[in-house]
């Protein structure tokens, strides 16, 4: 499974939203997930790929393809150290 | 200091949390571990700990330690953000210690949604379960009655509805031998339509649950009998359960009232309401002394009112014992397990 789809089913099992529903344009406020949702994918994420995202960039993210790219970097960083 | 830990129940303490933290909160704490069968694990501020426990004598039956947090989770504070920014608060290292199996459970005065978040972020969710809730019986007036969710949760989902009916009929089970007990939905009418958006999806996941779900129930049937599980958001039920716990006090005030040019008769009801008061205390097999237990995540973490003196911390760290002994956490497990093949989405 590649990282879009980890993320993915995060995600969705964190917000309960069918996964299907979740698009790389979908925002949080489309999924209807509040700020305990979002600290827990964060965390989560942060937890199944061994990277910290910092408040101030998730503060970024527009919609969940801002935040898989984030992450796809981050992993790629960490990768080549 | 140190007894024979071997049996003990070991609570982790936040010692920082509360209106009266931290002098309140360790006196409780010291008097809690005078019974001998409990290690606590005070967190906090090292120096503010040391000098409250210094103001106390400990019996060779005590059983304290200091684990040290330098941050603390403020009232007011956005608790998602607040808990993951600062992870050497004293909620945030008391939930980790039971996490990493440290301690048993949980104890904190301090904010409920602090202590919410740091139990979901650090001991999870149990499968099936979105977010914790906390559960109470209705006492002498409905003894069969219990209302989930007396304020964990203030803004709700639809499916959470529906996992409160489940934690709600494994409480009445468990603990109140019902069998198959009768869930019914809070709502302002008893059709099928009534209420707001939530609550009108939750009356269809809940009738499609599998659940023995009744229908909606009013405000003037809670106290029936009709049903032995009521199921409404923490917002709702919070209101319903300091109004209901005030009736007795007001009714007493206003009698007194009434009566005070007959005082044989004020004297003999004022003994009468004296005697019926805790009829309307809010009972639970784990909520002695206001707050609740967190149902739902996969660990004990029990709230503290947040005004709680010594002898409340002493009911809060008592109650979570009988949660450890009462295995509460595996008892909720097993009985979701047998509610996942049927209707959740």
């Amino acid at each position: 499974m590649n990282i879009e789809e980890q993320i993915r089913e995060i995600v969705a099992r964190i917000t309960r939203v069918d996964k299907s529903l979740i698009t790389r344009e979908s925002t949080f406020k489309d999924i209807k997930a509040d700020s305990l949702d979002i600290v827990q994918a964060l965390v989560a994420v942060e937890e199944t790929f061994g990277i910290e995202i910092p408040d101030e960039d998730a503060q970024k993210f527009r919609n969940f393809g801002d935040f898989v790219s984030y992450v796809e970097e981050r992993v790629a960083q960490k990768e080549k150290v | 200091m140190a007894h024979d830990n071997k049996h003990k129940i070991r609570i982790a303490v936040d010692a920082m949390g509360g209106d009266y933290a931290p002098g309140e909160i360790v006196k409780g704490a010291v008097m809690a571990s005078q019974k001998g069968d409990v290690e606590i694990f005070l967190v906090g501020a090292v120096p503010l700990l040391e000098k409250e426990l210094a103001k106390h004598e400990l019996t060779s039956r005590s059983s304290i330690h200091i684990v040290e947090a330098n941050e603390v989770v403020r009232e007011g504070e956005s608790p998602a953000t607040a808990v993951r920014n600062k992870p050497n608060s004293s909620i945030a290292v008391a939930a980790r210690l039971v996490k990493t199996k440290e301690a048993d459970a949980l104890v904190s005065a301090g904010a409920t949604g602090a202590t919410a978040v740091s139990a979901i972020l650090f001991m999870g969710m149990l499968d099936g379960i979105y977010r914790p809730a906390i559960v109470g019986s209705l006492g002498s007036f409905a003894p069969n009655t219990v209302i989930v969710d007396f304020g964990a949760n203030m803004d709700c989902k639809p499916h959470q509805f529906l996992d409160f009916a489940i934690v709600g009929s494994v409480y009445a089970k468990k603990f109140l031998n019902i069998i198959e007990p009768k869930i019914a939905l809070l709502n302002t009418g008893s059709e099928e339509g009534k209420g707001n958006e939530a609550v009108r999806q939750a009356y269809h996941l809940l009738k499609s649950s599998g659940l023995n779900f009744v229908g909606n129930i009013e405000g003037n049937e809670i106290l029936s009998g009709k049903a032995n599980v009521i199921v409404c958001d923490g917002f709702v039920g919070n209101i319903l359960l300091k109004f209901y716990e005030s009736i007795a006090d007001y009714a007493l005030r206003w009698t007194k009232k009434r009566l005070r040019r007959h005082p044989p008769l004020l004297s003999l009801v004022t003994l009468l309401f004296h005697r019926l008061f805790p009829a309307t205390e809010i009972a639970s097999e784990t909520n002695e002394g206001g707050g609740g237990l967190l149902w739902g995540v996969n660990g004990i973490a029990r709230i503290a009112h947040g005004a709680s003196r010594a002898t409340n911390i002493v009911q809060a760290i008592e109650s979570a014992k009988k949660a450890v002994r009462m295995n509460v956490v595996e008892t909720l497990k097993l009985e979701l397990a047998k509610y996942q093949p049927r209707g959740r989405s």
